[in-house]
């Protein structure tokens, strides 16, 4: 990678005086620009589109620069230090990075400055791999990252160090959901000496692990997982459990939210206590909810929790913990035979079936009185459809990702099913088998000793489900092309069908919407960095923990829970929030207390006139509070005397980027060679650090 | 000095993109991330709201050689309330002062773009290639 390393340190008269834009100079002689412009390979990402090492040399062209540099990945360890050398010598004093979308490394960036001593915020971000080498080839591509750099190093040259706002923090949190991740969350918080609301849709905690029996591959019990870890946040003195509540409003910023929680509408058949009862009887658990007391176990439902009674309640927290868990895929009618024929369940139903005879043995599996002497599992369901040969569900969803749980799930209860009644045999028919984690390719090698019979097919050819004639002996027949055999019709009959259905994101269109939250084209919640911020959401102080961000068996939903609420800890854990400093600030000594300003701001209370004592006398001017200012920047349009701008955004660092972008400057000839690209003659090219 | 910008298939004139650090500038990136091609003589500045430009700004814009600017807004998504209504009655008084110049007002055009609305945005881009391509690269011109 060294050779890929280099620099073009610039002779000093190319340092150029900041420009006096008519408002406000950026810039002080002591703090005379000395810009440093870092440019990415991307590992090729950036590079085999963009020649960089031709923009590096143009870079000398440009007034400012007095470093040019590139590398194979600015974001890693050398990469950055490489910015933190140049700042540590005095080199630079100002950085700009030329790499991907902002979105990904600009905290990156602005965190090494600051490591390095530097004022991060005098940094700026020019983003030529999203919108330059993913979007155009050749020399255009290269041409027009040239006029991008040139551009960020036209506003850095204005960069003035600012300082963050800081904003005292609530060591509170919030937690949304009440199942494992949430419960993970609350405790982890709690013990940390964050005071937890535990905001649960349901009357009960638990959450989608609560309605499973033995969990994949541990052959752990899902119930008492759940009554642990629910009895233990019911007993937390820093943890308060609302159930039976909805998110009804929400505003406020990273360390001061405010939500509003209301009782969640009874006649909800999801969530309503009508619907409580008809489960705790399905699943002989105490009749009425009203005869279960807050802590008590319901079978396939979870641990009842305490009811919020009336509201709304207001509820202020420093942090948000989204755990809003997942949704069962339910198959469509005809699916597969599903509700057509009674003989068709669901995996998660014959898990609950499992659970109810755990350790129970015998020679042949009893299901309502009937002997199931073989029962085909099929995989898929619901999971990895293809458009074109799955059909949409009624808005037009598919599910197109592998929900990771279901195969291990379904080899689980065939492993169960064959050691405790060896006369109930089990066929999967499954598309591919992903036992990914520690512990389930052993469950599968299990299943092969079980005698458990695989068949394989296509998604284009699914297996069909039929009735079972008195000749097959069976009330169902699994009719399937078998790649196994090389495309062999087997006709399997059985005396049952589970679908091994896949997860689907929990439905929250509602905080969706008030939260502004991102949603991926799989529908579930959307973190800003699969590696770099894997918990994280772009609202800060709001995290994702389970299987609202993706599907996760139960062990990968407590290590991201954990994540989360570590996160959050961190976040809190100071006592305040910093804030970026990119708001409105008056200059007094041209403004005239005309008021237009005040008129145009959109935050009541941002901005105000006052009197002011200058030089004797008394004058109006116009005052900002920081803490209010959104920095929209609607005053600074409005303000004849230009008075006003907004930090970090000011319209001369537009006004400058754009007479960047129409320059030809650094597109000047050599003197040497009357190459446009710049060959470097004149200027030292060395190896870089 | 030679010509940059003289490739072949490169429109001729400057496209200035205004777009919202919170809608179009991701909608920029999800153009990226799809690797969907557009002219490389767009040019995007990532803005916190547009309603931070005075009229002027657009007007100094054209004269110093863009050919044309779109601002690229959240619309009714804007997480600052009120500025796209504030931003929506500014472009009337562009649209004035250019006419008063003698300018196009199709040069200058206000839309809303989603952090996923790649068609839209390329649809807009390809637009105001086309109004360079009949009005001139510059508004100079």
């Amino acid at each position: 990678m060294a050779e890929l390393e280099k620099t073009t340190p610039l002779p000093a008269g190319n340092q150029a005086e900041p420009q006096a834009n008519g408002s406000r100079t950026d810039g002080s002689q002591t703090d005379e620009p000395r810009v440093g412009v870092y440019i990415c390979y991307c590992g090729g990402n950036i590079s085999d589109h963009v020649d960089v090492e031709a923009v590096r040399e143009r870079m000398e062209n440009v007034p400012g620069v007095a470093v040019a540099r590139t590398n194979m990945f600015m974001c890693s360890d050398p990469g950055q230090e490489l910015i933190m050398e140049d700042l540590r010598s005095g080199t630079i004093n100002r950085v700009v990075v030329a790499s991907c979308a902002p979105s990904l490394h600009e905290t990156t960036f602005r965190a090494a400055i600051a490591r390095a001593g530097g004022n991060p915020y005098q940094y700026e971000h020019a983003n030529i791999r999203e919108q330059v080498s993913w979007v155009h080839h050749g020399d255009p591509a290269t041409d027009k990252a040239t006029r991008m750099v040139a551009a960020a190093t036209g506003k850095a040259r204005l960069l003035r160090p600012l300082e963050p706002i800081r904003v005292d923090a609530l060591r509170r949190a919030v937690v949304v959901g009440g199942g494992v991740a949430g419960l993970r969350a609350a405790l982890d918080l709690a013990e940390r000496g964050i005071e937890v609301a535990l905001v649960e849709k349901s009357a009960f905690l638990g959450g989608g692990v609560a309605r499973l029996g033995r969990l994949a591959p541990t052959g752990e019990d899902a119930a008492g997982l759940v009554a642990d870890l629910a009895g233990r946040v019911l007993a937390h003195p820093a943890i308060v459990v609302h159930a039976g509540a909805t998110v009804t409003s929400f505003g406020g910023y990273v360390g001061n939210f405010k939500m509003e929680i209301s009782p969640a509408p009874a006649g909800d058949p999801a969530t309503g206590p009508a619907a409580a009862s008809a489960q705790a009887q399905e699943t002989g658990a105490p009749g009425r909810l009203a005869d279960l007391a807050p802590g008590d176990y319901a079978p396939g439902r979870g641990v009842a929790a305490p009811l919020l009674a009336s509201g709304p309640l207001a509820l202020e927290t420093g942090v948000v913990v989204l755990a809003t868990g997942f949704a069962d895929y339910q198959p469509r009618s005809g699916e597969y035979g599903f509700a057509e024929h009674p003989e068709v369940v669901t995996l998660p139903r014959l898990l609950r079936e499992l659970a109810a005879r755990d350790g129970q043995t015998g020679n042949v599996l009893l299901l309502d009185g009937r002997p199931i002497r073989r029962v085909g599992i099929i995989h898929c369901v619901g999971s990895r459809q293809i458009p074109g040969v799955h059909q949409e569900d009624e808005n037009g969803h598919l599910n197109e990702h592998c929900s990771r749980v279901c195969c291990s799930a379904a080899i689980n209860a065939a492993n169960t099913i064959r050691e405790s009644w060896p006369d109930t045999h089990v066929y999967e028919f499954y598309r591919d088998i992903r036992t990914y984690g520690r512990g389930q390719e052993e469950q599968y090698a299990r299943a092969s000793a079980n005698k458990v019979v695989f068949l394989r097919f296509s998604a284009e050819e699914p297996p069909v489900v039929r009735r079972g004639t008195e000749a097959d002996g069976f009330p169902l027949v699994l009719g399937v092309k078998d790649e196994l055999t090389f495309g062999e019709d087997l006709d399997v009959p059985v005396d049952l069908v589970a679908l091994a259905t896949g997860m689907e994101p929990g439905p929250i269109p509602e905080l969706v919407d008030m939260l502004k939250l991102p949603v991926g084209a799989d529908r579930f919640l959307l973190e800003v960095h699969p590696k770099l911020r894997p918990v994280e959401l772009p609202v800060a102080g709001v995290f994702l923990a389970g299987t609202c961000q993706a599907p996760m068996d139960a062990g990968e939903t407590c290590n991201a829970a954990s994540a989360a609420a570590v996160k959050a800890v961190s976040l809190l854990g100071r006592g305040f929030v910093e804030l970026d400093p990119f708001v409105a600030e008056v200059n007094a000594e041209a403004c005239t207390g005309c008021g237009a300003c005040v008129e145009a701001c959109l935050n009541e209370g941002a901005l105000a006139l006052e009197e002011v004592e200058t030089d004797g006398a008394t004058a109006t001017r116009a005052r900002v509070t920081p803490a209010l200012c959104l920095g929209c920047g609607a005053c600074a349009a409005v303000c004849p005397e230009q008075a006003i701008d907004v930090n970090g955004w000011t319209l001369a660092q537009y006004e400058a980027m754009v007479e960047m972008i129409v320059s030809d400057a650094p597109f000047a000839s050599c003197g040497t060679c009357a190459s446009r690209a710049g060959c470097g003659a004149g200027a030292e090219t060395a190896p870089g650090a | 000095m030679s010509t940059p910008d003289s490739h072949s298939g490169v429109p001729q004139g400057k496209i200035l993109v205004l777009a919202t650090e919170s809608c179009a500038y991701p909608g920029a990136d999800s153009v990226g991330q799809a690797h969907s091609s557009y002219p490389a003589n767009v040019h995007i500045l990532r803005v916190k709201a547009p309603v931070l430009f005075p009229e002027r700004f657009y007007l100094d814009c054209l004269e110093k050689g863009i050919g044309g600017i779109i601002i690229m807004s959240c619309g009714e998504e804007c997480p600052y309330e009120g500025a796209y209504k504030a931003m929506a009655r500014r472009l009337d008084r562009i649209y004035e002062r250019m006419k008063e110049r003698g300018l196009d007002i199709r040069r200058v055009r206000l839309t809303a773009i989603c952090t996923v609305c790649n068609r839209a945005f390329l649809n807009e881009v390809n637009q105001m290639e086309q109004v360079l391509q009949e009005l001139g690269a510059t508004a100079a011109a």
